[in-house]
Protein backbone atom coordinates (compact mmCIF):
# COMPACT_ATOMS: atom_id res chain seq x y z
CA UNK A 1 0.00 0.00 0.00
CA UNK A 2 1.61 3.24 -1.13
CA UNK A 3 1.09 6.59 0.52
CA UNK A 4 -1.81 7.73 -1.66
CA UNK A 5 -3.60 4.39 -1.19
CA UNK A 6 -3.06 4.61 2.56
CA UNK A 7 -4.46 8.12 2.75
CA UNK A 8 -7.51 7.10 0.68
CA UNK A 9 -8.04 4.15 3.01
CA UNK A 10 -7.75 6.39 6.08
CA UNK A 11 -10.13 8.90 4.55
CA UNK A 12 -12.73 6.21 3.88
CA UNK A 13 -12.43 4.95 7.42
CA UNK A 14 -12.69 8.39 8.93
CA UNK A 15 -15.74 9.20 6.79
CA UNK A 16 -17.36 5.94 7.88
CA UNK A 17 -16.54 6.65 11.50
CA UNK A 18 -17.92 10.21 11.31
CA UNK A 19 -21.12 8.94 9.70
CA UNK A 20 -21.55 6.46 12.49
CA UNK A 21 -21.12 9.09 15.21
CA UNK A 22 -23.45 11.48 13.37
CA UNK A 23 -26.12 8.85 12.94
CA UNK A 24 -26.01 7.99 16.63
CA UNK A 25 -26.14 11.68 17.53
CA UNK A 26 -28.96 12.51 15.13
CA UNK A 27 -31.21 9.60 16.05
CA UNK A 28 -31.04 10.75 19.67
CA UNK A 29 -30.40 7.24 20.88
CA UNK A 30 -27.02 7.95 22.46
CA UNK A 31 -26.09 7.73 26.13
CA UNK A 32 -27.89 10.99 26.91
CA UNK A 33 -31.10 9.59 25.46
CA UNK A 34 -30.64 6.36 27.42
CA UNK A 35 -30.20 8.35 30.61
CA UNK A 36 -33.25 10.55 29.98
CA UNK A 37 -35.34 7.51 29.13
CA UNK A 38 -34.32 5.57 32.26
CA UNK A 39 -34.79 8.53 34.60
CA UNK A 40 -38.04 9.36 32.84
CA UNK A 41 -39.35 5.86 33.44
CA UNK A 42 -38.62 6.09 37.18
CA UNK A 43 -40.34 9.48 37.39
CA UNK A 44 -43.27 8.29 35.24
CA UNK A 45 -43.85 5.34 37.55
CA UNK A 46 -43.67 7.60 40.59
CA UNK A 47 -45.86 10.48 39.43
CA UNK A 48 -47.95 9.39 36.43
CA UNK A 49 -48.54 5.65 36.15
CA UNK A 50 -51.08 5.34 38.98
CA UNK A 51 -53.65 7.09 36.80
CA UNK A 52 -52.32 6.83 33.24
CA UNK A 53 -51.25 3.20 33.90
CA UNK A 54 -47.90 1.58 33.31
CA UNK A 55 -48.89 0.79 29.74
CA UNK A 56 -49.96 4.40 29.12
CA UNK A 57 -53.50 3.38 28.20
CA UNK A 58 -55.28 5.41 30.88
CA UNK A 59 -58.58 4.23 32.37
CA UNK A 60 -61.94 4.50 30.64
CA UNK A 61 -62.93 8.14 30.22
CA UNK A 62 -61.50 8.98 33.64
CA UNK A 63 -57.77 9.15 32.84
CA UNK A 64 -56.77 9.82 29.22
CA UNK A 65 -54.23 7.61 27.43
CA UNK A 66 -50.66 8.78 26.76
CA UNK A 67 -50.03 5.82 24.48
CA UNK A 68 -51.08 7.02 21.04
CA UNK A 69 -52.50 10.31 22.31
CA UNK A 70 -53.20 12.94 19.65
CA UNK A 71 -53.35 15.56 22.40
CA UNK A 72 -49.77 14.85 23.50
CA UNK A 73 -48.59 15.00 19.88
CA UNK A 74 -50.49 18.07 18.76
CA UNK A 75 -50.38 20.09 21.97
CA UNK A 76 -46.89 19.13 22.93
CA UNK A 77 -45.96 22.37 24.71
CA UNK A 78 -49.25 22.43 26.63
CA UNK A 79 -48.57 18.81 27.62
CA UNK A 80 -45.14 19.75 29.02
CA UNK A 81 -46.82 22.53 31.03
CA UNK A 82 -49.54 20.37 32.52
CA UNK A 83 -46.99 17.90 33.86
CA UNK A 84 -45.81 20.69 36.16
CA UNK A 85 -48.93 22.80 36.66
CA UNK A 86 -51.79 20.33 36.21
CA UNK A 87 -54.93 20.97 34.18
CA UNK A 88 -58.63 21.61 34.83
CA UNK A 89 -61.63 21.46 32.55
CA UNK A 90 -62.47 19.45 29.47
CA UNK A 91 -59.86 18.19 27.03
CA UNK A 92 -60.45 16.06 23.94
CA UNK A 93 -58.08 13.14 23.47
CA UNK A 94 -58.48 10.94 20.38
CA UNK A 95 -61.99 12.33 19.92
CA UNK A 96 -63.11 11.53 23.47
CA UNK A 97 -63.93 14.01 26.20
CA UNK A 98 -62.03 13.86 29.49
CA UNK A 99 -62.97 16.19 32.31
CA UNK A 100 -61.32 15.32 35.60
CA UNK A 101 -58.89 17.78 37.14
CA UNK A 102 -55.28 16.60 37.03
CA UNK A 103 -53.02 17.90 39.79
CA UNK A 104 -49.59 18.96 38.60
CA UNK A 105 -46.27 18.16 40.21
CA UNK A 106 -44.81 21.66 40.81
CA UNK A 107 -41.63 20.26 42.35
CA UNK A 108 -40.47 18.79 39.02
CA UNK A 109 -37.44 20.50 37.46
CA UNK A 110 -37.13 21.27 33.75
CA UNK A 111 -34.70 18.36 33.40
CA UNK A 112 -37.16 15.98 35.05
CA UNK A 113 -40.00 17.13 32.78
CA UNK A 114 -37.74 16.57 29.76
CA UNK A 115 -36.97 13.09 31.05
CA UNK A 116 -40.64 12.20 31.60
CA UNK A 117 -41.57 13.57 28.15
CA UNK A 118 -38.70 11.60 26.57
CA UNK A 119 -39.93 8.43 28.25
CA UNK A 120 -43.57 8.95 27.21
CA UNK A 121 -42.64 9.91 23.61
CA UNK A 122 -40.58 6.75 23.21
CA UNK A 123 -42.58 4.11 25.03
CA UNK A 124 -45.21 1.55 24.05
CA UNK A 125 -44.08 1.52 20.43
CA UNK A 126 -43.95 5.30 20.07
CA UNK A 127 -40.71 6.69 18.62
CA UNK A 128 -39.69 10.32 18.76
CA UNK A 129 -36.56 12.29 19.48
CA UNK A 130 -35.23 13.07 22.89
CA UNK A 131 -37.02 16.01 24.54
CA UNK A 132 -34.40 18.64 25.38
CA UNK A 133 -34.39 20.95 28.39
CA UNK A 134 -34.58 24.07 26.18
CA UNK A 135 -37.89 22.80 24.75
CA UNK A 136 -39.26 22.52 28.27
CA UNK A 137 -37.94 25.99 29.18
CA UNK A 138 -39.63 27.50 26.13
CA UNK A 139 -42.92 25.71 26.86
CA UNK A 140 -42.95 26.69 30.53
CA UNK A 141 -42.20 30.32 29.68
CA UNK A 142 -45.34 30.41 27.56
CA UNK A 143 -47.64 28.90 30.16
CA UNK A 144 -46.06 30.14 33.38
CA UNK A 145 -48.78 31.00 35.84
CA UNK B 1 -59.13 -84.98 38.90
CA UNK B 2 -60.45 -84.57 42.43
CA UNK B 3 -57.62 -82.28 43.43
CA UNK B 4 -58.23 -80.28 40.30
CA UNK B 5 -61.90 -79.65 41.31
CA UNK B 6 -60.95 -78.60 44.83
CA UNK B 7 -58.43 -76.23 43.41
CA UNK B 8 -61.05 -74.63 41.27
CA UNK B 9 -63.40 -74.00 44.19
CA UNK B 10 -60.54 -72.34 46.11
CA UNK B 11 -59.77 -70.18 43.13
CA UNK B 12 -63.46 -69.24 42.83
CA UNK B 13 -63.68 -68.35 46.48
CA UNK B 14 -60.59 -66.22 46.33
CA UNK B 15 -61.79 -64.53 43.19
CA UNK B 16 -65.16 -63.74 44.71
CA UNK B 17 -63.50 -62.21 47.79
CA UNK B 18 -61.27 -60.17 45.50
CA UNK B 19 -64.28 -59.11 43.49
CA UNK B 20 -66.00 -57.79 46.61
CA UNK B 21 -62.95 -55.81 47.48
CA UNK B 22 -62.84 -54.49 43.93
CA UNK B 23 -66.50 -53.33 44.11
CA UNK B 24 -65.83 -51.67 47.43
CA UNK B 25 -62.86 -49.88 45.88
CA UNK B 26 -65.02 -48.71 42.94
CA UNK B 27 -67.74 -47.45 45.27
CA UNK B 28 -65.21 -45.52 47.35
CA UNK B 29 -63.82 -43.96 44.19
CA UNK B 30 -67.31 -42.93 43.03
CA UNK B 31 -68.18 -41.58 46.44
CA UNK B 32 -65.07 -39.50 46.70
CA UNK B 33 -65.51 -38.27 43.14
CA UNK B 34 -69.12 -37.27 43.76
CA UNK B 35 -68.37 -35.36 46.94
CA UNK B 36 -65.12 -33.55 46.21
CA UNK B 37 -63.51 -31.99 49.23
CA UNK B 38 -64.08 -28.27 48.72
CA UNK B 39 -61.83 -26.05 50.72
CA UNK B 40 -64.12 -23.51 52.36
CA UNK B 41 -63.08 -19.90 52.65
CA UNK B 42 -62.37 -18.70 56.19
CA UNK B 43 -64.89 -16.58 58.10
CA UNK B 44 -63.27 -13.40 59.43
CA UNK B 45 -63.81 -11.67 62.73
CA UNK B 46 -64.85 -12.63 66.22
CA UNK B 47 -67.42 -15.32 66.87
CA UNK B 48 -69.68 -15.94 69.83
CA UNK B 49 -71.60 -18.95 71.04
CA UNK B 50 -75.31 -18.42 71.41
CA UNK B 51 -76.56 -21.65 72.95
CA UNK B 52 -75.37 -24.22 70.42
CA UNK B 53 -75.15 -21.79 67.48
CA UNK B 54 -72.03 -19.90 66.55
CA UNK B 55 -72.71 -16.23 65.81
CA UNK B 56 -70.25 -14.77 63.32
CA UNK B 57 -69.17 -11.19 62.74
CA UNK B 58 -71.35 -9.55 60.09
CA UNK B 59 -71.45 -6.16 58.38
CA UNK B 60 -73.46 -3.73 60.56
CA UNK B 61 -76.64 -2.10 59.16
CA UNK B 62 -75.83 0.82 56.86
CA UNK B 63 -77.57 3.37 54.67
CA UNK B 64 -75.79 5.27 51.91
CA UNK B 65 -76.72 6.90 48.59
CA UNK B 66 -75.34 5.65 45.28
CA UNK B 67 -74.52 7.31 41.94
CA UNK B 68 -78.18 7.14 40.87
CA UNK B 69 -79.41 8.72 44.15
CA UNK B 70 -80.75 5.30 45.17
CA UNK B 71 -80.74 4.45 48.88
CA UNK B 72 -78.32 1.58 49.41
CA UNK B 73 -78.72 -0.56 52.51
CA UNK B 74 -77.82 -4.12 53.51
CA UNK B 75 -81.11 -5.20 51.88
CA UNK B 76 -79.59 -4.66 48.39
CA UNK B 77 -76.96 -7.27 49.23
CA UNK B 78 -79.26 -9.82 50.83
CA UNK B 79 -78.48 -13.25 49.36
CA UNK B 80 -75.78 -11.68 47.18
CA UNK B 81 -72.04 -11.96 47.26
CA UNK B 82 -70.29 -8.60 47.10
CA UNK B 83 -66.88 -7.00 47.02
CA UNK B 84 -66.40 -3.78 49.02
CA UNK B 85 -63.67 -1.15 49.00
CA UNK B 86 -62.94 2.42 50.13
CA UNK B 87 -61.64 5.16 47.81
CA UNK B 88 -62.24 8.74 46.65
CA UNK B 89 -62.39 10.06 43.11
CA UNK B 90 -59.77 12.81 43.48
CA UNK B 91 -57.19 10.43 44.93
CA UNK B 92 -54.06 10.00 42.87
CA UNK B 93 -52.16 7.49 44.96
CA UNK B 94 -53.57 3.96 45.19
CA UNK B 95 -57.21 4.56 44.21
CA UNK B 96 -56.65 4.66 40.43
CA UNK B 97 -54.87 1.31 40.67
CA UNK B 98 -57.68 -0.05 42.84
CA UNK B 99 -60.26 1.10 40.31
CA UNK B 100 -58.32 -0.56 37.48
CA UNK B 101 -58.29 -3.78 39.50
CA UNK B 102 -61.96 -3.49 40.54
CA UNK B 103 -62.81 -3.05 36.86
CA UNK B 104 -61.14 -6.44 36.31
CA UNK B 105 -63.40 -7.95 38.99
CA UNK B 106 -66.39 -6.26 37.32
CA UNK B 107 -65.48 -7.76 33.94
CA UNK B 108 -64.80 -11.20 35.43
CA UNK B 109 -68.20 -11.30 37.17
CA UNK B 110 -70.18 -9.70 34.36
CA UNK B 111 -72.42 -12.72 33.84
CA UNK B 112 -72.99 -13.45 37.53
CA UNK B 113 -76.14 -11.60 38.66
CA UNK B 114 -75.58 -12.65 42.29
CA UNK B 115 -72.24 -10.82 42.53
CA UNK B 116 -72.20 -7.05 43.22
CA UNK B 117 -69.55 -4.40 43.88
CA UNK B 118 -69.70 -1.63 46.49
CA UNK B 119 -67.21 1.26 46.49
CA UNK B 120 -67.50 3.71 49.39
CA UNK B 121 -66.18 7.24 49.01
CA UNK B 122 -64.23 8.35 52.07
CA UNK B 123 -64.43 11.95 50.83
CA UNK B 124 -68.23 12.15 50.64
CA UNK B 125 -68.37 15.95 50.78
CA UNK B 126 -66.41 16.27 47.54
CA UNK B 127 -67.72 13.04 46.00
CA UNK B 128 -71.33 14.06 45.54
CA UNK B 129 -73.94 11.88 43.85
CA UNK B 130 -73.44 13.84 40.61
CA UNK B 131 -69.68 13.38 40.75
CA UNK B 132 -69.95 9.66 41.45
CA UNK B 133 -72.50 9.37 38.63
CA UNK B 134 -70.04 10.99 36.24
CA UNK B 135 -67.19 8.80 37.55
CA UNK B 136 -69.14 5.55 37.08
CA UNK B 137 -70.21 6.64 33.59
CA UNK B 138 -66.64 7.42 32.68
CA UNK B 139 -65.59 3.96 33.84
CA UNK B 140 -68.39 2.59 31.67
CA UNK B 141 -70.01 0.45 34.37
CA UNK B 142 -73.64 -0.38 35.17
CA UNK B 143 -75.02 1.13 38.35
CA UNK B 144 -77.08 -1.92 39.32
CA UNK B 145 -73.94 -4.04 39.53
CA UNK B 146 -71.40 -1.57 40.87
CA UNK B 147 -72.66 0.91 43.48
CA UNK B 148 -70.50 3.95 44.25
CA UNK B 149 -71.81 5.32 47.52
CA UNK B 150 -71.52 8.53 49.46
CA UNK B 151 -73.05 9.46 52.82
CA UNK B 152 -72.23 10.82 56.24
CA UNK B 153 -68.44 10.83 56.54
CA UNK B 154 -68.38 9.48 60.10
CA UNK B 155 -70.70 6.60 59.18
CA UNK B 156 -68.43 5.63 56.31
CA UNK B 157 -65.29 5.80 58.45
CA UNK B 158 -67.02 3.84 61.20
CA UNK B 159 -68.28 1.05 58.98
CA UNK B 160 -64.83 0.81 57.35
CA UNK B 161 -63.10 0.36 60.70
CA UNK B 162 -65.58 -1.68 62.68
CA UNK B 163 -67.41 -3.76 60.06
CA UNK B 164 -64.91 -4.24 57.23
CA UNK B 165 -61.71 -3.95 59.32
CA UNK B 166 -60.36 -1.57 56.68
CA UNK B 167 -58.34 1.53 57.50
CA UNK B 168 -59.91 4.86 56.53
CA UNK B 169 -58.77 8.01 58.28
CA UNK B 170 -58.46 11.69 57.57
CA UNK B 171 -54.84 12.85 57.75
CA UNK B 172 -53.94 16.34 56.63
CA UNK B 173 -50.26 15.45 56.43
CA UNK B 174 -50.90 12.97 53.61
CA UNK B 175 -50.64 14.34 50.04
CA UNK B 176 -54.34 13.71 49.37
CA UNK B 177 -55.52 14.23 52.95
CA UNK B 178 -56.51 10.64 53.75
CA UNK B 179 -54.95 7.39 54.86
CA UNK B 180 -56.87 4.37 53.66
CA UNK B 181 -56.17 0.76 52.88
CA UNK B 182 -56.31 -0.60 49.36
CA UNK B 183 -58.15 -3.67 50.58
CA UNK B 184 -60.96 -5.44 48.71
CA UNK B 185 -63.29 -7.30 51.07
CA UNK B 186 -65.28 -10.34 49.95
CA UNK B 187 -68.66 -10.57 51.70
CA UNK B 188 -70.89 -13.65 51.56
CA UNK B 189 -74.68 -14.02 51.33
CA UNK B 190 -74.99 -13.76 55.11
CA UNK B 191 -72.99 -10.55 55.39
CA UNK B 192 -69.84 -12.24 56.69
CA UNK B 193 -66.31 -11.32 55.56
CA UNK B 194 -64.81 -14.29 53.72
CA UNK B 195 -61.67 -12.78 52.20
CA UNK B 196 -59.37 -9.77 52.28
CA UNK B 197 -57.22 -8.89 49.25
CA UNK B 198 -54.76 -6.18 48.26
CA UNK B 199 -56.66 -4.25 45.60
CA UNK B 200 -53.46 -2.85 44.13
CA UNK B 201 -51.94 -6.24 43.26
CA UNK B 202 -52.79 -8.30 40.18
CA UNK B 203 -52.09 -11.64 41.90
CA UNK B 204 -54.24 -10.90 44.90
CA UNK B 205 -57.13 -9.80 42.70
CA UNK B 206 -56.76 -13.02 40.66
CA UNK B 207 -57.17 -14.90 43.95
CA UNK B 208 -60.28 -12.84 44.75
CA UNK B 209 -61.83 -13.73 41.38
CA UNK B 210 -61.17 -17.44 42.09
CA UNK B 211 -62.58 -17.11 45.63
CA UNK B 212 -65.79 -15.54 44.30
CA UNK B 213 -66.32 -18.73 42.26
CA UNK B 214 -65.66 -20.89 45.33
CA UNK B 215 -68.08 -18.85 47.41
CA UNK B 216 -70.82 -19.16 44.79
CA UNK B 217 -70.52 -22.95 44.99
CA UNK B 218 -71.03 -22.94 48.75
CA UNK B 219 -74.49 -23.98 49.87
Amino acid sequence: MNNSQRSAFNRQWSIGFMTMILSIGCSGKGPKYQQYFAQGQTLYEKHCSNCHQRNGQGLGLVYPPLNGSDYFEQKFEASLCLIKYGIQGEIIVNGKSFNKPMPGVPSLTELEIAEIATYVSNSWGQQHDIVEIHQVTAALNKCHQ
Amino acid sequence: MKSFLINWSVVNRQWSAGRHLFYLFCCTLCFSACTPKVEKLPIFGERELNGKDTVFHTIAPFQFVDQDSAIITNAIFKNKIYVADFFFTSCRTICPIMKTQMLRVYEATKDLPDVLLLSHSIDPEYDTVALLHDFANRLGVQSNRWHFVTGVKDSIFKIAQTSYFATALEDKTEPDGYIHSGAFLLIDRLGRIRGKYDGTKDDDVNRLIEDIKKLRNEQ
